[in-house]
């Protein structure tokens, strides 16, 4: 059973790979913290008692189950929202929906990254990179290759099979290598 | 495979040196999650744990964890459903003595009547009960 210093200590080592990889989910820093806390949470009221080996592999798997709710119940929403703006009248709504979409790329990050020194700009390259990768490649690449969890273990967290982890993780592999030589980045 | 693992060996340490050098605002946020985390496991592992009182006399006997887990887990069941039940036949029964008691009673009073030798059609008119009344007065 892990103590609270073991506890605390696991998750001092863990919160900052699992608020990246619910950034690269979500791309909200609010959300993202909430997801995490979420998922320290979970992991604290209903895994404590387990063993301290144990917890990197219940944790990675919260993780992605809250990103998933999160999405589940984004999704609900979205369809409530848009049920509720086909019902009101047309000319309340005259934003375009590709103005907020553009706004992305042009945000502090990428803006921040100008300022920075060499190497800083190219992890913002590449993380800006990985954040466009599909979402089933970008999880089975993380959890692969950044938590470490073997192929068996990725895809019991991912819930598919074994080979759909291999055809994720080679693809994202590809892709992600290919818009970084577009960007002039060769790892 | 050797170039695939190779490649991810880079972006992982690209991705490590980034979420080593996070915003001061979520490296707080993130502190406060891990305590508030910390804080609700020490809270559950020190809430207490209800045990029955019959599973007390059997705590000297041998047996497993599992089948000790077992055993609180049907007393817990049947130390709910006992008073349950309880409540449900003694309802039942209250109603029961309430029907039989009405019957007798019921009973009585027209074995009353059959037997009495006043006619029966006696009962029914007015001036029967002030001779009644009047009788009792006197």
């Amino acid at each position: 059973m892990a103590t609270r210093e073991e506890l605390s200590e696991f998750l001092a080592a863990a919160e900052r790979r699992a608020y990246k990889q619910a950034l690269f989910a979500v791309r909200d820093q609010d959300n993202a913290l909430d997801i995490v806390q979420d998922a320290m949470c979970k992991l604290a009221e209903n895994y404590g008692d387990r063993p301290p080996h144990e917890l990197p592999l219940l944790f990675t798997r919260i993780v992605q189950n809250t990103i998933h709710d999160f999405f589940r119940r984004q999704k609900v929403r979205t369809t409530w929202i848009t049920l509720f703006s086909a019902l009101s009248s047309a000319d309340e709504d005259e934003t375009d929906p590709l103005e907020s979409m553009e706004a992305r790329p042009g945000s502090s990050s990428a803006e921040s990254a100008a300022d920075h020194v060499e190497r800083s700009q190219v992890v913002n390259i590449i993380e800006q990179e990985i954040s466009r990768l599909p979402a089933r490649q970008r999880e089975a690449f993380l959890l692969r290759y950044w938590e470490d969890l073997d192929v068996a273990e990725t895809a019991a967290t991912m819930k598919c099979s074994e080979g759909s982890v291999k055809t994720h993780c080679s693809r994202a592999t590809q892709a992600l290598a290919k818009a970084l030589r577009a960007r002039g980045i060769d790892l | 495979m050797n170039n695939e693992a190779e490649f991810a060996y880079r972006v992982r340490q690209a991705l490590d040196e980034s979420a080593d050098r996070l915003d001061y605002r979520v490296s707080l946020r993130l502190e406060k999650a891990r305590r508030l985390a910390v804080e609700r496991s020490v809270a559950k592992q020190a809430a207490p744990v209800w045990v029955p009182a019959l599973q007390l006399a059997s705590e000297g006997a041998p047996s497993t964890e599992d089948s000790r887990t077992r055993m609180s887990a049907w007393l817990l069941r049947f130390g709910l459903a006992a008073p349950l039940l309880a409540l449900a036949l003694g309802i039942v029964g209250i109603k029961q003595w309430q029907n039989d008691r009405m019957v007798a009673e019921t009973a009585d009073l027209d074995f009353a009547v059959l037997l009495d030798d006043t006619p029966i059609d006696t009962y029914a008119h007015q001036g029967f009960g002030v001779f009644l009344r009047e009788e009792n007065g006197m």
